[in-house]
């Protein structure tokens, strides 16, 4: 062994200025990005390659890749120890999008890449295969954002990938298609393609339930689904089986406006994280409309895991979460639901901190009065107890009731022609009048109704102190609680921008009340 | 066997050994004069004896037949169990238990028990004791009661039916209840969900009295839910009662003594909504028992829960209900006079309470009788129930209420 000699071996034949190298990088927590800085220390020893930063198992994996990968582009893999940190250390980090900056900083650091200007302002994300091609992974518009935030104004990404990233406004997104590609570019050799800037379009939306012409009558059910989606209100319907409830509660996919822009990309890079995201368009157009079945787990619905994913309810963030059957859900999960109504997000406790994840939808609910189903009915007897059928009720704890701004209570139709659905309006129509309504909303205020925080919805917002002393008379005489008020308010002024009307009126607010529920005798 | 012997003595020799417990039951209270006995001296015994488990009216009765007085039966010590119709495993040791603390002590611990939970204890040698019980035969020799036993003192009438009412039971109960108490008739009723707290609520909001009994202690509101509205009975006048001595241990409501007791008090037992196998039958079955008048309210005969109603009628054991205002008559009472506020209303308005007095009807064949959509009709709705003329009883379908109906010849609608 001749270390001396040894040394000098590795300064002469790569010429190394510097041992150190730092390439850039983004990691995913929950669904937003955080910038990584992925820095390389090529050093004497025993050959060794070493990651450290709380690294996962998927960031561990990346040292057979990289080391393939290398090879096979026709690099080298220094015979040295190398150890690479994933600052900041002390953030747990998974996935495989740390394969290229791990690989171009152990080049730079073994003086392979030895033009560097270029590295200092891009940062890179990319799964490496054992051939050096550059793999698009999950989450990559979050990552862009982040880095884009960072003050690192370009991004190298896989080809496929390109797209999804662009939606970053200003970003330099760069598609490449293997390891040497992108290492050509960073060194100035051979530039690689510029992303066209993603432009925002409006595209017909494909319809993804059924329309409102196939149910019939429940004109009461229809009109607080168009109310509970033109303000953004949560609706629950009540009424014995096979009344029509899931139908109607299915129509509401075709009846949600499409997502604003900022919307769309809000929610599109949750879809990215969760790795949802169609990659021929990766902007989402139509309003999430989210229907998990009742055997669903509390963490696949509000997210969580050891890898925080987004739940059901981050992926239902500005649209639909639709509970068929909703007291046949595990109680804990329903109760983890509180957080998010309340709150617009959900926050998962982990070891290492909290995470928060925006979960703001709008709660359609379903079910039936009692476990048989028949409770209330004429036509056919109840044969849960009593006190079966109440505690089959109280599964809807009291803070999640409070919560529901709209109660309708849903019958079998008396006679034949109550069911009739002759003359009943198409999707299409009652669509464009939720539209219009949402449009009034975002121009007065910038939200939905039921978003407006305590003590906003004032005269300026056409809720005159009229109304608020008819609210307040009608509360008393239905021994409401402030907080059912307060939020029938909210549906009051949704009815009257459903109805083009500017100041909220008399009958708006009584029509709100209609929906108050019953209390329970 | 002392027992036959000693029953023998005090001259049931009318009722030969052997013969049904029923027919001896009605033997009840004959014979035995109250009037003679030293109600200072009787209270306490009668107290003590009555927490002797076992010991129901019949078993009191007895006692009373054998010893002449509770004294003397107390007295006698566990050889008072032997006179009893069924002895139960814990009657002995109980006794025991009360021996040793004595009846005077007994009593008074009730006595603050009862207090504490803001009543009395009435025996059957008070004043206050309610009359209209001598019928049930034999009667509750002790009763706890909170409130003004004045309220039993009128006539009174029980509004009974079942716990799982539509919004048809609810109405009815709602409009007779009101239309009784508004002409002074008290409502008797047994504090349970549905019918009977719709009864409760509507006589007191109409102004009206209203008395509960409970199948559970007076500290121990049943069903819970209810201890807000047993709160009201009280506070409006009206009054709760319980055969239970309050302080004891928990045990099960006793819903069959409730009914007996319910049927007992009221002149006439009305059944406004009942299954097949419901307990409001068994308070009918109790009423006929004791010559008490029953009604019942027909209902469709496609209806479950009208069955039990509609076979009392069609088997002549009740009088149908045709109205409120039939059945008032039918009672003797006067109809009583109320503020009817005519509140003006719109056309469009009077036009949907117009349609409802004709049929009660829900919103979806509201909209096939009237060319209003949906939004409006909801909030034309809601207007009348605010103004209270229009009641959904938390179901689908909308009732007039009884205000809705006085107002609604005046008013002319009739276009």
């Amino acid at each position: 062994m001749r270390p001396a000699t040894h040394h000098q071996d590795l300064r002469l034949p790569s010429k190394v200025v510097r041992v150190l190298a730092e390439t850039l990088s983004a990691s995913i927590m929950g669904v937003e990005g955080l910038p990584v800085r992925v820095e390389v220390d090529v050093a004497f020893g025993l050959p060794a390659l070493t990651i450290v930063g709380l690294a996962g198992s998927q960031v561990q994996e990346a040292r057979e890749r990289v080391r393939s990968a290398l090879r096979n582009s026709g690099f080298e893999v220094p015979a040295r120890r190398i150890t690479i940190n994933l600052s900041p250390a002390d953030l747990p980090k998974d996935g495989t999008g740390y394969d290229l900056p791990i690989a171009v900083g152990i080049l730079a650091a073994s003086g392979q890449l030895r033009e560097v200007e270029r590295l200092r302002d891009t940062a890179l994300v990319g799964e490496l295969g054992l051939d050096g091609a550059v793999r698009p992974v999950p989450g990559t518009m979050a990552l862009a954002a982040a880095s884009f935030a960072a003050g690192i104004p370009s991004l190298i990404v896989s080809g496929g990938a390109m797209g999804e990233a662009a939606t970053v406004a200003g970003l330099r997104v760069h598609g490449a298609a293997s390891l040497g590609d992108a290492v050509a570019h960073l060194a100035g050799v051979r530039d690689l393609a510029v992303a066209e800037p993603f432009l925002v379009r409006s595209d017909a939306t494909a319809r993804r339930g059924p329309d409102l012409a196939e149910v019939a009558g429940q004109a009461l059910a229809r009109r607080g689904l168009e109310i509970a989606l033109a303000g953004h209100h949560n609706l629950a319907l009540c009424g014995p089986p096979g009344i029509g409830k899931t139908l109607l509660l299915r129509c509401a996919a075709d009846l949600a406006p499409p997502l604003e822009d900022d919307e769309a990309i809000e929610v599109s890079r949750i879809y990215s994280v969760a790795g949802l995201l169609d990659r021929r368009s990766p902007l989402l157009r139509a309003r999430p409309f989210r229907a998990p079945h009742h055997t669903i787990s509390t963490q696949a619905l509000v997210g969580g895991g050891p890898r925080v994913r987004p739940g059901e309810a981050s992926l239902a963030h500005r649209g639909i979460l639709l509970l068929d059957e909703t007291l046949q859900f595990r109680s804990d999960a329903l109760d983890a639901l509180r957080e998010p109504l309340e709150g617009g997000s959900v926050t998962i406790a982990r070891v290492d901190g909290a995470l928060t994840m925006p979960a703001r939808f709008t709660l359609l609910a379903a079910f039936n009065p009692c476990p048989c189903g028949w409770r209330g009915s004429r036509q056919r007897a109840c044969i849960c107890e009593d006190a079966t059928a109440r505690r089959y009720l109280a599964r809807l704890s009291g803070p999640l009731r409070d919560r529901i701004d709209l109660w309708v209570t849903m019958a079998q139709p008396a006679s034949v022609t109550a069911g009739r659905s002759d003359g009943v309006e198409p999707s299409e129509a009652v669509a464009a009048r939720i539209r219009r309504a949402w449009r009034r909303q975002l121009r007065r205020q910038g939200m939905a109704n039921a978003d407006l925080p305590p003590g906003v919805l004032d005269a300026a917002h056409g809720f005159s102190a009229a109304a608020d002393g008819i609210l307040a008379q009608r509360g008393r005489r239905f021994r409401m609680s402030p907080r059912r008020m307060h939020r029938a308010s909210r549906v009051a002024r949704t009815i009257a921008d459903l109805a083009g009307e500017d100041e909220v009126g008399r009958e708006h607010i009584d029509e709100a009340l209609s929906y108050r529920g019953a209390v329970d005798a | 066997m002392i027992g036959v012997g000693a029953r023998g003595a005090v001259g049931q020799a009318e009722v030969p050994a052997g013969t049904s417990e029923r027919r001896f039951e009605h033997g009840g209270w004959t014979g035995i004069d109250l009037a003679t006995l030293d109600r200072e001296a009787e209270a306490p015994h009668w107290i003590a004896i009555s927490l002797v488990p076992g010991v129901g009216p019949v078993g009191f009765a007895r006692l009373l037949r054998r010893f002449g007085n509770a004294r003397n039966a107390w007295a006698a010590g566990p050889a008072l169990l032997e006179t009893l119709p069924r002895v139960p495993e814990d009657a002995a040791p109980a006794l025991a238990r009360l021996r040793r603390e004595g009846a005077g002590r007994v009593a008074s611990r009730v006595a603050a028990a009862t207090r504490r939970s803001g009543g009395q204890i009435l025996t059957a040698l008070d004043a206050d004791y309610p009359a209209a019980l001598s019928a049930a035969d034999p009667r509750p020799p002790v009763l706890y009661l909170a409130g003004d036993p004045a309220s039993m003192a009128r006539p009174c009438v029980a509004i009974v039916g079942t716990r799982r009412a539509s919004g048809y039971g609810r109405s009815c109960a709602a409009e007779i209840a009101e239309e009784l108490a508004r002409a002074g008739v008290t409502i008797v009723s047994g504090l349970a969900i549905g019918i009977d707290a719709q009864a409760h609520l509507a006589a007191v909001e109409a102004g009206g009295l209203s008395v509960a009994v409970l199948p559970s202690p007076l500290d121990r509101i049943y069903p819970p839910r209810h201890r807000e509205l047993a709160a009201r009975l009280v506070a409006t006048g009206g009054a709760l009662i319980s055969e239970l001595a309050p302080g004891a241990a928990p045990g099960k409501p006793d819903f069959a003594r409730r009914n007996r007791i319910i049927a007992a008090l009221a002149r006439g037992v009305v059944v406004v909504e009942a299954p097949d196998r419901s307990g409001a039958l068994l308070t009918a079955a109790a009423a006929i028992d004791y010559g008490r008048e029953v009604f019942a309210v027909p209902g469709p005969i496609d209806a479950i829960g009208s069955r039990g109603c509609n076979r009392l009628i069609a088997d002549h054991q009740a009088t149908i209900v045709t109205s409120a205002a039939a059945l008032l008559h039918r009672i003797g009472a006067q109809p009583g006079s109320q503020p009817v506020s005519v509140t003006s209303l719109s056309d469009a308005e009077a036009m949907v309470l117009h349609r409802l007095l004709q049929r009660p009807a829900s919103i979806e064949e509201l909209i096939g009788q009237t060319d209003m959509s949906t939004g409006p009709l909801a909030g034309t709705l809601t207007l009348l129930e605010a103004r209270g003329l229009v009641e959904s009883y938390g179901g689908a379908t909308f009732h007039p209420t009884l205000a809705a109906r006085r107002i609604g010849r005046p008013v002319g609608l009739d276009r």
